[in-house]
């Protein structure tokens, strides 16, 4: 071995003071969105449709004068998926990109590792798709705000209509994450509190997060015989699932089944006619089920532009743009605690209709949207909705002392 | 004379590093806090593979131990930071002591296969035991108190954060620099070279690979532990192979020849990530091009090839 | 058909498939003496064009099954011309990295060629479905198929092995490398068609896995430490080393996932250290020196 080598130190000395200069700050500056998604591995596509939905509203926008005569701008990181990688990205959007707002977010643990972050960054932050209640709940910040609907208020409805099902013996498939597990407890603990007498089953499976095979757990299940099965496998890994269950005859058996976020464009494009007829799916918003002028123009606009109706993602995503146009005006600033400020209690025509985000735990009151899986959609290749119900965001939300919130 | 203006070159840049937060904006502490972090994991990583001619594909067991050490005392015993670490050191020494002592009687591809395996083994634990690791969510939201020795320090403040990284890092590569330079590396270096002869030398060739494979898993153990509360979370991707493939990316990249030439890595790959990736993202392209080229031309690496030029010309 | 039946029918699909993989991983380590990093990768690259010639192209399945592989076959002679002979010479500790160096080139060149999404490729008509196995509950026929492609090439690798002399060389070279020198077999072109040879065989696991598994860009990582695990629990560079080393790992995932979920991820690499503790040249490898 030689001696030291300080060529190196060198090096990255010249390398980060010649990259030090930061960007300088003008009125006519555009206002930037940092924006954090999935954009590769399994679930790359849910990014992307958000980042459809973000140009989308950024265009509009800017094409109408943009916001306090600036236009947006949006930069965009990938998560990865990962916790570590979504901080360190935030961190960059912030103090390098010099991001304005925050928002995005598609997987729990990433929501829990970031949201703790976010009093130091001292930049709202918009959760648009991660859904885990922790993050309007006990880790909640001043901070923090999410527009999509979350676990809590997805497994509420769940289990209403679980209810009316009339089956009694209930099991799960859920990846082994926050968010396979917290959906089948909060489920458990709503349905158990209106049906005493269902019985959760011990016989539960959750198959790692990107797991190539499922054949094993739905053989399992299968064995078990449960009446119903809240299935809350996503992504890439849905994809999967559906196509090897319908091999092995799953959806032929006589049970009740339910997918937590079934029904994401995302998934019903890719798997076309293998989406079985009949199944209970959910997602955060279904295009064709808002009859207002907002998502009317929304729906339309992104159908033009990108060939596929928008998924949930797309519109979280949107609305979240929406939402920081409206908070900035409002607040007659970009400044990070003036907006974090502003957001709370306010309201917004989202294309899910007006939401507001509740001053207590600053989880918007939007309601799932639950429907049976029905004929094909031959236009954009994706199964329709039927029986669609649009849940009252009100009534399925915890109460703010459920929540464990304290803002 | 070359000596001379290496060791004032070494001067310069470690002045420059430590008045690196008066000059530079926020971003770029960031930046050289995870350089310097994951710059000793890669040299900890050396001392089995440049000097001891071990290919561990499991070192990121001791890095990923040593943070859920850390983050997990800051959550439930919110102890002072200093303890955590030393916490940390000793989690990593003791868990590659285990593992060590089973993996360092194979040789090569064996060996590296091994450890990959125990490696996997650790990261599954982390992956499934939910009730103590949080499974893969992992270990998040814990708040950093005092750093201990009655020393009042704001560790939630990046730059104050940087300057402990900072003196962390160049005590322990100080005693990884002497550990190099002592009759044991001397030793490390010959078993690399030929075994055999060390052998007949009398010596248990078997008890200095795991003497080095213990101390590059402490050294691992207590990258981990610095890096736990920069990233704000401990979770099992930091157990996984592709982790641990991280300081073997770096060594080769500046070279596992010199001591510094995995910390010339760890700043090369994180300086090409941060750019490359504001430019395009196909990052990964990029680096295994690069990488694939070192590998076939430049095996000293980056650092390597550019000091056997230089200490060799008149 | 019972819990057990399914299991152990979905043991020998997984199992056999990964033999296909892992047997062309083998055959270039035994050969060459390059662990091939970026295996996974060339067996992603598979489903890839499955896909492609399948749904954009508009192939049928059949025909596919003979063209991707062969694609993927000439994607290695490139590899191994451009990329591989520098390296052929040295450490297997090189071979390592400089196929994971390819690794990242070719999964990051697919994720920009075809996009991050999931694709999906429908199995042909007549192996849609189900059937009655054993009397009991139906079990998918491309299932079955699977188990039948790694039949077929088994019997095919078998024979090729045993009864033709380029493979008696090649399995002579596998075990004792010197030999093969002696031989005068470690020419450009051998070295050049078993490295396309073993490609082939991963992307005849691609292709035969792309109408049951989700394809993305992940994919083929995935496979890799499975593979790596079949080949050091059977033996580095043996034959049926490859086979039983597939079985087990088959059979860990299909009782595993099915009755011990919560170990089901650990218990493959515990498998794969004790091999390596007790039998490090694997459950049947010869004599090399560990």
């Amino acid at each position: 071995m030689q001696l030291l080598k300080p060529a190196r130190l060198l090096m990255t000395l010249v390398a980060v003071t010649g990259l030090a200069g930061a960007p300088a700050w003008a009125d006519d500056d555009p206002i930037r969105i940092g924006a954090i998604y999935i954009l590769s591995g399994s679930a790359a596509n849910y990014g992307k449709f958000a980042q459809q939905g973000i140009q989308l509203a950024i265009d509009e926008i800017n094409q109408d004068g943009g916001v306090m005569g600036r236009d947006l701008e949006v930069i965009t990181e990938d998560s990865q998926g990962k916790a570590s990688v979504a901080i360190q990205a935030a961190r960059k959007l912030v103090y390098q990109d010099q991001a304005d707002v925050l928002m995005g977010l598609d997987s729990s643990g990433v929501a829990q590792g970031l949201v703790p972050v976010m009093p130091e960054l001292k930049k709202p932050l918009i959760i648009t798709h991660a859904a885990t209640p922790d993050v309007t709940g006990k880790l909640c910040n001043a901070y923090t705000y999410r527009i999509s609907n979350n676990v809590a208020q997805n497994m509420k409805a769940a289990a209403i209509i679980a209810g009316e099902t009339g089956a009694k013996r209930w099991t799960t498939i859920g990846p082994d994450y926050a968010f396979g597990h917290q959906s089948w407890e909060f489920f458990g603990k709503a349905l158990k509190e209106a049906n005493p007498d269902v019985e959760l089953m011990s016989d539960t499976a959750f198959p790692r997060f990107g797991a190539e095979d499922f054949t094993p757990f739905i053989n399992g299940v299968m064995a078990a015989k449960p009446d119903g099965v809240l299935i809350s496998v996503w992504g890439g890994d849905l994809v999967n699932f559906v196509r090897q269950a319908n091999n092995l005859g799953f959806f032929e058996q006589d049970m009740e089944i339910m997918f937590t976020v079934g029904a994401a464009t995302e998934v019903l494009s890719a798997l076309g006619e293998q989406m079985p007829e009949g199944v209970w799916l959910s997602t955060r918003y279904w295009y064709d089920g808002f009859d207002n002028d907002v998502n009317k123009r929304f729906v339309s606009a992104y159908i033009d532009r990108y060939g596929v109706p928008p998924s949930y993602n797309a519109e979280g995503a949107y609305a979240a743009v929406y939402a920081y146009k409206k908070a900035i005006e409002s607040a007659g600033s970009t400044d990070g605690d003036k907006l974090a400020q502003t957001l709370s209690g306010m309201s917004l025509d989202a294309p899910n209709g007006t939401i507001a985000f509740r001053a207590g735990d600053h989880q918007a009151l939007v309601g799932p949207n639950w429907g049976k899986s029905g004929p094909m959609n031959e236009k954009h290749g994706i199964r329709t909705l039927a029986d669609l119900r649009i849940f009252d965001g009100e009534k399925v939300s915890r109460t703010i002392e459920e929540t464990g919130c304290q803002l | 004379m070359k000596q001379t203006i290496l060791l004032g070159a070494l001067l310069v840049a470690l002045i420059g590093l430590v008045a690196l937060p008066w000059f530079a904006p926020y971003f770029y502490i960031f930046i050289v806090t995870e350089i310097l972090i994951m710059g000793l994991f890669a040299a900890s990583f050396n001392l089995v593979f440049g000097y001891t001619g071990m290919l561990s594909f499991g070192h990121a067991a001791f890095f990923g131990v040593g943070c859920y050490a850390t983050a997990m005392t800051l959550l439930h015993l919110k102890w002072p930071f200093l303890y955590c670490l030393v916490l940390s050191v000793g989690a990593g020494a003791l868990l590659a002591l285990v593992i060590g002592f089973f993996s360092v009687r194979l040789n090569e591809v064996y060996f590296a296969m091994l450890t990959l395996a125990f490696g996997m083994m650790v990261f599954s634990v982390a992956h499934h035991w939910r009730s103590v690791t949080n499974g893969s969510d992992g270990i998040a939201g814990f708040t950093l108190g005092d750093f201990g020795l009655g020393l009042d320090l704001t560790l939630g403040n990046p730059a104050v954060y940087y300057h402990v990284v900072l003196v962390f890092v160049v005590v322990a590569a100080a005693v990884l620099y002497l550990i190099g330079r002592s009759s044991f590396g001397m030793i490390l270096q010959a078993i690399r070279q030929n075994p055999e002869r060390v052998a007949f030398c009398g010596l248990n060739v078997r008890s200095y690979r795991l003497a080095a494979f213990t101390l590059g898993g402490a050294f691992a153990g207590l990258a981990g532990g610095l890096m736990a509360p920069f990233l704000r979370v401990a979770s099992p991707e930091m157990l996984h192979w592709s982790t641990s493939a991280e300081p073997v990316l770096m060594s080769i990249l500046g070279g596992t020849g010199y001591f510094l030439g995995p910390f010339v890595g760890s700043a090369m790959f994180i300086l090409l990530e941060t750019w490359i990736t504001s430019i395009t993202q196909a990052w990964m392209l990029f680096l295994g091009i690069v990488l694939a080229l070192m590998v076939m031309f430049f095996r000293r690496g980056l650092l390597g090839t550019f000091l056997d030029w230089w200490l060799e010309r008149k | 058909m019972s819990g057990f039946g399914a299991a152990l029918l979905n043991s020998l699909d997984i199992g056999l498939l990964l033999f296909v993989i892992a047997v062309g991983l083998n055959i270039v380590f035994g050969v060459l003496n390059v662990i091939n990093f970026a295996h996974g990768a060339l067996y992603m690259l598979g489903a890839y064009l499955a896909y492609t010639l399948i749904n954009l192209v508009g192939l049928s399945f059949w025909p596919t099954l003979l063209l991707a592989p062969l694609g993927v076959a000439a994607v290695a002679v490139l590899i191994d011309r451009l990329v591989l002979r520098f390296i052929y010479q040295r450490d297997v500790a090189d071979s390592l990295l400089l196929t994971f160096a390819l690794l990242l080139i070719i999964n990051e060149s697919v994720r920009s060629i075809w996009g991050s999404g999931i694709h999906v490729v429908e199995p042909p008509p007549i192996l849609q479905g189900t059937v009655r196995v054993f009397g009991g509950p139906s079990y998918p026929i491309y299932s079955l198929f699977v188990i039948l492609v790694g039949l077929l090439l088994l019997a095919g690798l078998w024979y090729l092995f045993n009864r033709t002399r380029v493979g008696r060389i090649m399995r002579a070279a596998a075990l004792d490398r010197d030999m093969a020198e002696a031989l005068g077999i470690n020419t450009k072109r051998v070295v050049t068609g078993v490295f396309a040879f073993g490609a082939w065989l991963a992307a005849v696991g691609g292709a035969v896995a792309a109408p049951m598994r989700a394809i993305d860009p992940g994919m083929g990582d995935k496979i890799i430490i499975e593979s790596f695990i079949v080949v050091v629990i059977g033996g580095l560079g043996s034959f049926p080393g490859a086979l039983i080393g597939a079985l087990a790992l088959g059979l860990m995932h299909g009782f595993g996932g099915r009755y011990m979920p919560e170990i089901n991820m650990l218990l493959p690499f515990v498998g794969m250290a004790l091999v390596l503790l007790f039998k490090p040249t694997g459950i049947m490898g010869k004599g090399a020196t560990a």
